[in-house]
């Protein structure tokens, strides 16, 4: 087990977020977690990233306690995420986007005197060819397409190498060619890389296609766990969720 | 120290106090409900007490021309921040908070050499009106009349604004979108009149500040520099956008200067700032604020 | 001829040293009260773009940093009059002196952001100020630290101009590296996204207190060396006033080139002295030119040139 999750909770001011939420993911799965907005999958993300303290509950991560560390230091066990709204460097060019995630990782980030655009030219130059933005490598973050920075944002989460990879909502925002894209860049990546990947979605198309195991999250609880075919056939997921989607 | 002189101390502190809560007001005004810090907050309150001599210098035949230079002074000044608001400010709305203050601190500039050219950089006065001037027995020590205008005056102000924020439809409006203004949009709210309004009549509670203390201080282009930054640290001190923190600031800053003069002169100058930097790092969102981030 | 422009104004050494080889030769062709403008000019420039590290690199807001220009010029001011300490060692001592000061000060504001960070520097800011008013045995107060001695060797302008020169070259250089170091780039991730860069490991309060820091001890080289050729430091010099004219020298010149503060600076000061040689109210001119460019031209004057650069390279279909 990768990562085992046990009885994690989070209450805002009451209203319960995350509620007693335990489940385990298996090195090299891709597990999706699907459910109505509000159903908590952020907070659960948050709650995993350290974005947040949870009230209850542990992490563990390669059978190490991981709860309630800080983002910095969880990154460093070699888990990544992305954000539901686009995170990059937006003043920052593309190739320096990757660069300073890998000076990161690297640990060179507090060198002071030296020059970076000598430093990790060919790390970040295979990670730009890996998300196929390579030609695009001086152009000003900001001024990408949203899919192109979703890709983007996506490279910096590699640069660490991760174990462990979590997406929240990565096709948010796409047109259904940037989608499919982007789903077969994911697909591509995790396969080569052995990454494990745990993603929230809403395309379902994306989901079942991409997911082995699909967790259904309502109200801040699971309500179902499975394969992707015995999801599409339960039917109280059918009510609550599929339903809704229609 | 003796009672009678303590008290006294704390009526100066107070009328202080009540000329900042007008003041500060205002700036706090804007900032809750448009997220706007208005460096030129200052540079309005200058122009009140120069309209406010202006009426007095104009209309030296009539009597009570104080009193109509402290109604049109602050309208005058209200009506050019109105002005401003539509025509410049409202550009930069969507900017980070450096634009806003750049921009704000251009008019600073602007209003300092326009002052300048129309009324030169000597000092001016207005004569107290003969209704206020002459002192009050109390205890042995006497006290200004102007100074209790003041201290009734500022809580007058702030009940007037109390019953706006509350009572009024406009007052709500102000509330809904100091606390979510993307909500009030939402709903269909006209949030650009309201933004001018707000802005307008934080500029007044600026200008009224300046024309109320036109009798007592030398006016002159250097008095938008101190205040602005005075004002900045009552509205910190008692939470930026927090009414009722404003009005804690207020009067604790007079109280602190009026005490600071009398223990520790020398030192007097810097407890504001102590004040407002501890504030910061102990309780950044002011005393009475909301921990919004 | 435009390649030979582009050249000039991107990355690389060729415009710097093009501008500094016209700066030495400068003083053979204007008088000696331009050369002294210069001087200033050449301070103004090392302190802006300190503060420029804040807030053009780092997206922090300081209010407050003539605090550091201030505690480097009174350094050395009083080390050379009260203590007879060497000119170097008084100029060396000045950006150490301002460091610390930074390191006490930013300690506390790097814990705070956005508006809260910029009224924390400008409290400490003003505190500093008042202290140097007030303590009068120590800074003689509003007088102020007069008849500071002239360094030997440097006895004229044009002598000390050579030498402010030096201490450009050296200081924007080292600023520059400083910038262009992955330092200086997570400190740009950081202005740019906050929570992500934390997320790549990064202890952002850290990262942010070493910007300060070094930002504080360049503004004290700036300090020092006006301390220096002015021969006399005066409380002022701390007043959030000269904080906000290094902001509005950096806003003029562009926030987001390294050597728009530097472009500012020249534009300030010459501005200045033509305007206020025909006009008496150089605030309103000021005023006006800053509402202009911050509505319409963000980038300052640097920023626009680039934009117009791009523009042409663009038309001429010449690359991306």
């Amino acid at each position: 087990m990768i990562l085992r999750v046990e009885g994690l909770s989070k209450s805002f001011g009451g209203l319960m977020a995350v509620h007693n939420v335990s489940f385990s993911i298996q090195r090299g799965e891709r597990c999706a977690i699907i459910g109505p907005n509000g159903a908590g999958k952020s907070t659960l993300f948050n709650l995993l990233t350290g974005h947040l303290h949870p009230d209850g509950g542990r992490v563990y991560f390669q059978e190490e306690e991981i709860t309630g560390l800080p983002p910095h230091r969880i990154c460093r066990k070699r888990i990544s995420r992305s954000f539901q709204r686009v995170n990059i460097f937006p003043m920052l060019n593309v190739f320096e986007n990757i660069q300073v995630a890998l000076l990161a990782v690297q640990r060179k980030s507090k060198m002071i005197f030296s020059p970076a655009r000598k430093m990790a030219r060919q790390e970040t130059e295979r990670l730009l060819e890996n998300i196929g933005l390579q030609e695009q490598r001086e152009v000003i973050s900001g001024t990408l397409s949203h899919g192109d920075q979703k890709r983007l944002e996506l490279g910096i989460a590699l640069a660490g190498n991760p174990l462990l990879l979590l997406l929240d909502e990565p096709t948010q925002g796409m047109s259904p060619d940037e989608t499919a894209a982007t789903m077969a860049l994911i697909d591509r990546i995790t396969r080569e890389r052995e990454i494990t990947l745990l993603f929230v979605e809403h395309d379902i198309g994306t989901v079942f296609a991409l997911a082995e195991v699909i967790r259904v999250l309502h109200l801040g609880t699971f309500i179902a766990e499975g394969k992707p075919d015995e999801i599409r056939a339960n039917d109280e997921v059918q009510r609550i969720y599929l339903g809704e989607r229609k | 120290m003796d009672f009678s002189a303590f008290f006294m101390q704390f009526l100066s502190g107070l009328s202080q106090g009540m000329l900042m809560v007008i003041i500060a007001s205002g700036l706090s005004l804007v900032f809750g409900t448009m997220n706007i810090l208005n460096f030129a907050h200052g540079s309005f309150y200058m122009l009140g007490a120069y309209f406010c001599f202006a009426a007095v210098t104009l209309l030296p035949q009539i009597s009570g021309n104080f009193w109509i230079g402290l109604i049109l002074g602050p309208l005058a000044v209200a009506g050019i921040g109105g002005l401003i608001e539509r025509n410049v400010l409202r550009r930069i709305y969507s900017r980070h908070l450096l634009d806003q203050l750049l921009l704000t601190y251009a008019f600073v500039l602007i209003f300092d050499d326009v002052v300048k050219m129309i009324w030169g950089i000597d000092f001016q006065s207005v004569r107290m009106p003969a209704v206020l001037s002459g002192k009050l027995d109390i205890l042995n020590r006497s006290l200004p009349y102007y100074d209790l205008f003041l201290i009734l005056m500022g809580p007058l102000i702030l009940v007037g604004l109390y019953l706006l924020l509350q009572k009024t439809r406009i007052g709500r409006m102000m509330r809904a979108t100091a606390s979510d203004a993307e909500m009030m949009l939402a709903l269909g709210g006209n949030v650009r009149a309201l933004f001018n309004r707000v802005f307008i009549l934080g500029v007044w509670l600026g200008g009224m500040g300046g024309a109320l203390i036109s009798p007592q201080a030398a006016i002159s282009p250097g008095m938008a520099v101190s205040i602005i930054v005075e004002s900045f640290i009552v509205v910190v001190i008692g939470g930026l956008g927090s009414f009722w923190g404003t009005l804690l600031g207020a009067f604790i800053f007079g109280q602190f200067n009026a005490f600071g003069i009398l223990f520790l002169p020398r030192m007097a100058i810097i407890f504001p700032f102590v004040l407002m930097a501890l504030v910061l790092i102990i309780r950044p969102w002011g005393l009475l604020g909301r921990p919004e981030d | 001829m435009k390649n030979f422009v582009l050249k000039l104004l991107g990355p690389g050494p060729l415009g710097p040293v093009l501008a500094l080889v016209f700066l030495i030769f400068l003083p053979l062709f204007i008088g000696e009260s331009w050369v002294s403008l210069m001087v200033e000019m050449i301070a103004l420039a090392i302190f802006a773009t300190s503060l420029n590290i804040l807030i053009g690199y780092g997206g922090m807001v300081s209010f407050g940093h003539a605090a550091y220009y201030g505690i480097g010029a009174y350094t050395y001011a009083l080390l050379l009059t009260k203590a007879g300490a060497p000119f170097l060692l008084a100029m060396v001592a000045a950006p150490i002196l301002s460091a610390l000061g930074a390191l006490m000060i930013g300690w506390f504001c790097v814990r705070l952001s956005h508006i809260y960070f910029s009224m924390l520097t400008l409290a400490f800011g003003q505190i500093v100020f008042a202290v140097a008013l007030q303590w009068y045995g120590f800074t003689r107060g509003d007088n102020g630290i007069t008849e500071i001695p002239f360094p030997p060797l440097l006895q004229s302008t044009q002598r000390f101009y050579y030498f402010a020169l030096v201490v450009l070259a050296l200081s924007l250089w080292g600023m520059k590296r400083i910038v262009d170091s992955p330092f200086g780039k997570t400190l740009q991730a950081l202005r740019d996204n906050p929570l992500r860069t934390e997320f790549m490991g990064i202890n952002v309060r850290l990262y942010s207190l070493m910007a300060f820091v070094i930002a504080g001890a360049f503004a004290g080289i700036g300090g020092a060396l006006f301390a220096a050729f002015n021969h006399n430091v005066f409380p002022t010099f701390m007043h959030w006033g000269k904080s906000t004219e290094a902001l509005v020298v950096t806003l003029l010149g562009g926030m987001f080139h390294f050597f728009g503060p530097s472009v500012g600076s020249i534009l300030l000061i010459f501005l200045d002295k033509i305007v206020t040689s025909y006009l008496r109210y150089w605030s309103f001119v000021l005023g006006i030119l800053l509402a202009l460019m911050v509505l319409f031209f963000r980038g300052g004057f640097s920023g626009y040139v680039m934009e117009r650069l791009n523009a042409m390279g663009a038309k001429r279909g010449e690359g991306r």
